[in-house]
């Protein structure tokens, strides 16, 4: 052994600080091999002469003052009492040393810091911005939507008439203004450019004005424009104006053409003058809601909604109804004014049999959706928050054990507590500082990616961003975590029997021993536990979304491509008086299927209203004889088809015959039904034969198709009709096209769509499978998230356990080595560790089921055929906590199996 | 030992030139006759303590073929607190002489 290692292994033990400066250690030896040289030369035998030379070091604790006093050397000021400014510089390197010779313990604090405070400013980010922070609008919390309701279909949520918006308007005295907006979808045609599909709004003029919205440039409709049943304007987004206008100013004033109709666009609207339309739209009964998630789910285009009752009477229902409460009224109050109002109405109107009104806060209306998902993510993230905060105290309760001696010798030497304090809360505190700059890091991350994991449907997304109050709420706890649990051990030092501590083993004053093992096993229970409920609630959303994913959704998505298309009045005209004989529509219709299945690679093509997964739109419909009962039927979906959607999308037929090319316009008029509609409105009688009044007109049911869910893949297959293209011309929907490789066919279906009308606008155009994935987005978001979560949380339990029992097993070396050196069998050591791993498991486990038992019920709404309570799931987590607990525990076991006696006394 | 004795021998012995910590304490070993130790636990605690205090500076010198030591040699301010303490002591031991006898005749 050198003089170095000598004196190393003397001053290692003492100080627990391998970073001894070296210059120290050198200059001892230096003494340590002269004192020898000289004891040689006065004729001592070598061993003799060592262990004169050694003698010299058999005073370690007075060796580490001089340690102490060798670091304040380079210091030229005298040593002043207590601290001295240019000190603090000296120990502030001192910590980042200390931090960097125990690289596990550092890299591992530093992560959990860095998770706990990026994940949970992250998230929390997220739900502020989204849920929290108040619609972009004045007085926000009086906006209210304005439903329509019927008691026939127990409808809630039904979009309004115009006739009835503008009797409500005229006579209900609760509101400030109502605005109302028809939704819908339009071809922007830029001159020479690519035809653009655009989502956008007809408006009333009350609706800009009543929620606060200025225009970025020009002016917004005036009344005027509205009485117009002709009205030419158009107000664009911001988005578009930037996008497709270069944000020329010069826009004002310039005609467009949007649906192959010049307007003069007036001005230019904000962001947020989107009202939270897709949210709005998709929380009605009846409506359609944006079909994709591509730019059509924000709102680019605001047009005057004509006031023409002719066009739009009391029998259709496209309205959706704002409303500002006066201040002071409440919104029962008006509620009870507006049902008063629609019993007039139902009175003075058929139309209105059985209608009535409702109101909804329109916070929850926009929000609601989202509101389950992410609450139930940031409860996660507090839980995730509380597991490091634990997992940091554990680790420096662990750091400040392995100091106790090195801060007894401090003590013992007359090193002050403060100062000892002081140097743990700058150590703790760069600690801290560098967690919480990678926290920051993270935090920026997470958000970017939970901006892009996040469904389309969570509104307010673009608003996002990093928080400064939670990154501060979630630095500041780590912080109090660090000072608390870094000074804890100073505590002890109190109590600590110096002596003890000095002659050898640390460690073994029974008394703060005990208590100090407890709390640390506390916080490892701790651990489990949230470990526990975090993995409960990730594996109910996978157990959920596997179940979601086995659904049948009735149709095969898998050799699906689909794309849309709307055809423009001017070139396509759809007269009432001509219907259903369309000329141009049904050329266009016809040609284009003919183009398709002569595609090579095609095996089949369809054009329909929507594709399996739209909800598409439900009408009021009776059986012919059966009209009194029909009154308190639901509205039912309809499904206009091309006779090729059945083959198309693999919906089987179950009775009868499917449509066919004798379905045409001069033909008898027929449908089919679905399973459902067959099951709820037949049951004990034949559909096949009976009639059913739809639009005004009694078709005869020619046969059953299976069950689509097109509502979603959660939601049952709602009672549907199909009914033929040829008899019910569309002027706009979907193609959709079999083959094998759908996405390689996406070149060829456009240019065929081209062929067939060059001017015409293709969107949406994308595998159905890739729909499907989307229509399953806010359920996979959470589940993500959350097993992100719960993932992180099992390591620090982990960890935590591991750490426990490693350093029990150090602790515990003297015992065990006695023992196995009098024949206990290692199976038999390793058996207790591993118990003892088993039992703090057990009792986390215990908690965190009680605790998960209570909080699972939160993502009830986001679970489909789950229980909150799901058994295998909670016995999953606790096999896999168990099995966690066990390889954590296997390490510090076998080492300590494996203690050879010798080496564990002469460690004493 | 009076307060500060152990001071006084360490800078005594670096007066007339630098010395490495060894060579210190076996000067001071040799000329008390043995009567005089310091171990290394002692002996650099206090050369650290001058050398904050700025009494002395330690400086490392490496020769060819041996290790490098650190040579300590007397500042202005240790000269000068070499000599007040030298006066300090020189009175001391007049004093105690005079009372208790213990100077050689």
């Amino acid at each position: 052994m050198s003089w170095h290692q000598a004196i190393r292994a003397r001053l290692g033990s003492i100080t627990g600080d391998p970073s001894l400066d070296l210059d120290v250690v050198d200059e001892l030896a230096g003494h340590l091999a002269d004192s020898y040289a000289a004891a040689r030369a006065s004729g001592m035998d070598h061993d003799r002469a060592e262990e004169l030379a050694l003698d010299e070091l058999k005073d370690p604790a007075t060796l580490e003052h001089a340690l102490r006093i060798a670091r304040s050397r380079r210091s030229t000021a005298a040593p002043s009492p207590g601290v001295a400014v240019d000190d603090l510089a000296g120990v502030l390197r001192r910590a980042v040393r200390l931090l960097a010779a125990s690289p596990g313990f550092t890299l591992a604090a530093l992560l959990m810091l860095a998770a706990g405070i990026g994940g949970a400013t992250a998230i929390f980010s997220v739900v502020d911005a989204v849920l929290l922070r108040p619609l972009p609008y004045p007085h926000a919390d009086r906006l209210v939507a304005v439903w329509e309701t019927d008691r026939h279909s127990s409808t809630v949520r039904e979009p309004a008439s115009l006739p009835d918006f503008l009797d409500l308007e005229r006579d209900a005295r609760a509101f400030d203004a109502l605005g109302a907006i028809v939704a819908g979808e339009f071809t922007l045609a830029p001159p020479g450019g690519e035809p653009r599909r655009l989502a956008g709004l007809s408006i009333t003029q009350q609706l800009l004005p009543m929620l606060g919205v200025t225009p970025v440039t020009g002016r917004l409709f005036d009344a005027a424009e509205h009485r117009r049943s002709q009205a030419d304007t158009a107000l664009i987004s911001e988005r578009l104006w930037r996008t497709a206008f270069e944000a020329d100013p010069a826009v004002i004033g310039r005609v467009i053409h949007i649906d192959d109709r010049p307007r003069t666009v007036v001005g230019v609207l904000p962001d947020h003058a989107d009202v939270g339309m897709l949210q709005w739209l998709s929380s009605a009964d009846y409506s359609r809601g944006f079909a994709d998630r591509d730019a059509r789910t924000r709102v680019d285009l605001w047009l005057p909604l004509p006031l023409d009752v002719q066009a739009l009477p009391r029998s259709t229902h496209p309205l959706l109804v704002l409303g500002r409460l006066r201040d002071g009224v409440a919104p029962d109050a008006a509620e009870r004014e507006l049902s008063g109002i629609m019993v007039a109405l139902e009175r003075a109107y058929p139309e209105n049999e059985a209608r009535g009104a409702r109101l909804e806060p329109f916070t929850d209306v926009v929000l609601g959706p989202a509101r389950p998902g992410l609450t139930a993510l940031l409860l996660a993230v507090g839980l995730l928050l509380v597991a490091a905060c634990v997992n940091v105290a554990h680790l420096l309760l662990v750091r400040g054990l392995a100091r106790r001696r090195e801060m007894a010798v401090r003590v013992a030497l007359g090193g002050s507590l403060s100062r000892l304090g002081l140097q743990f809360l700058i150590e703790n505190g760069v600690l801290v500082a560098a967690g919480g700059l990678l926290g920051v890091g993270a935090a920026f991350a997470g958000v970017r990616g939970l901006i892009a994991l996040a469904p389309a449907d969570v509104p307010r997304l673009a608003d996002v961003g990093v928080d400064a109050r939670a990154l501060g709420i979630a630095l500041t706890l780590m912080l109090a975590v660090a000072v608390v649990f870094g000074l804890l051990p100073l505590l002890q030092v109190r109590r600590l029997d110096v002596q003890r501590a000095l002659a050898g083993d640390g460690a073994r004053s029974a008394g703060a021993d005990a208590s100090r093992t407890r709390l640390r096993s506390g916080l490892v229970v701790t651990e489990v536990a949230l470990a526990v409920v975090l993995a409960v609630g990730a594996g109910l959303m996978v157990r959920s979304l596997v179940r979601l994913q086995q659904v049948d959704p009735g149709f095969d998505a898998a050799h699906v491509l689909k794309a849309e298309f709307q055809l423009p009045e001017s070139r396509y005209p759809r007269s009432f008086r001509t219907w259903p004989r369309w000329t141009e529509i049904h050329q266009f219709t016809g040609g284009l299927l003919a183009r398709l299945e002569a595609l090579p690679g095609v095996t089949g093509a369809a054009i329909a209203a929507q594709h399996p997964l739209d909800a598409g739109f439900t009408n009021s419909f009776a059986v012919v004889g059966r009209e009194t009962e029909a009154k308190d039927w639901p509205e039912i979906a309809t499904r206009i088809v091309s006779p090729g959607y059945f083959g198309t999308v693999g919906l089987g037929l179950v009775r009868g015959r499917a449509l066919g090319p004798g379905d045409h316009a001069d033909a008898p008029l027929v449908l089919l039904i679905n399973e459902a509609a067959a099951r709820q409105f037949f049951e004990g009688r034949d559909p096949l034969g009976a009639r059913i009044t739809i639009w005004g007109m009694p078709r005869t049911i020619v046969g059953v198709v299976a069950n689509e869910r097109f509502r979603g893949l959660d939601q049952a297959p709602p009672p549907a009709v199909y009914l033929p293209i040829a008899q019910n011309p569309l002027a706009g929907g979907v193609v959709l096209v079999r083959g094998p490789d759908p996405a390689a066919l996406t070149g060829s279906v456009r240019a065929v769509i081209r062929e067939q009308d060059p001017q015409l606008a293709v969107f949406g155009l994308q595998p159905l499978t890739l729909t499907l994935r989307e229509s399953l987005g806010r359920p996979r978001f959470v589940m993500r998230v959350l097993v992100a979560f719960a993932v992180l949380a099992l390591l620090l339990a982990a960890a935590g356990l591991y750490a426990v029992l490693s350093c029990e097993v150090r602790q515990r070396t003297r015992e065990i080595g006695i023992r196995l050196a009098l024949g206990a069998p290692p199976a038999r050591i390793v058996r207790e560790i591993t118990s003892r791993a088993a039992r703090l498991t057990m009792l986390g486990l215990a908690a965190g089921i009680a605790a998960s038992a209570a909080l699972t019920g939160l993502l009830r709404s986001l679970l489909y055929e789950v229980a909150p309570t799901d058994l295998p799931t909670f016995a999953g987590v606790a096999l896999l906590l168990l099995a966690a607990a066990i390889a954590a525990a296997a390490v510090p076991a076998r080492q300590a199996s494996r203690t050879d006696p010798a080496i564990s006394l002469r460690t004493e | 030992m009076k307060k500060g004795s152990a001071e006084l021998l360490v800078l005594a012995v670096i007066e007339e030139r630098a010395r490495h910590g060894y060579e210190i304490g076996r000067l001071i070993a040799e000329r008390s006759g043995g009567a005089l130790t310091f171990h290394v636990a002692s002996l650099y605690p206090l050369l650290y303590r001058l050398e904050a205090r700025g009494l002395i500076e330690g400086r490392w010198v490496e020769k060819s073929g041996q290790r490098r030591r650190r040579y300590y040699r007397l500042t202005a301010d240790g000269r000068r607190v070499l000599a007040r303490q030298r006066t300090v002591w020189q009175q001391f031991l007049r004093a105690l002489d005079r009372v208790a006898g213990i100077l050689p005749a």
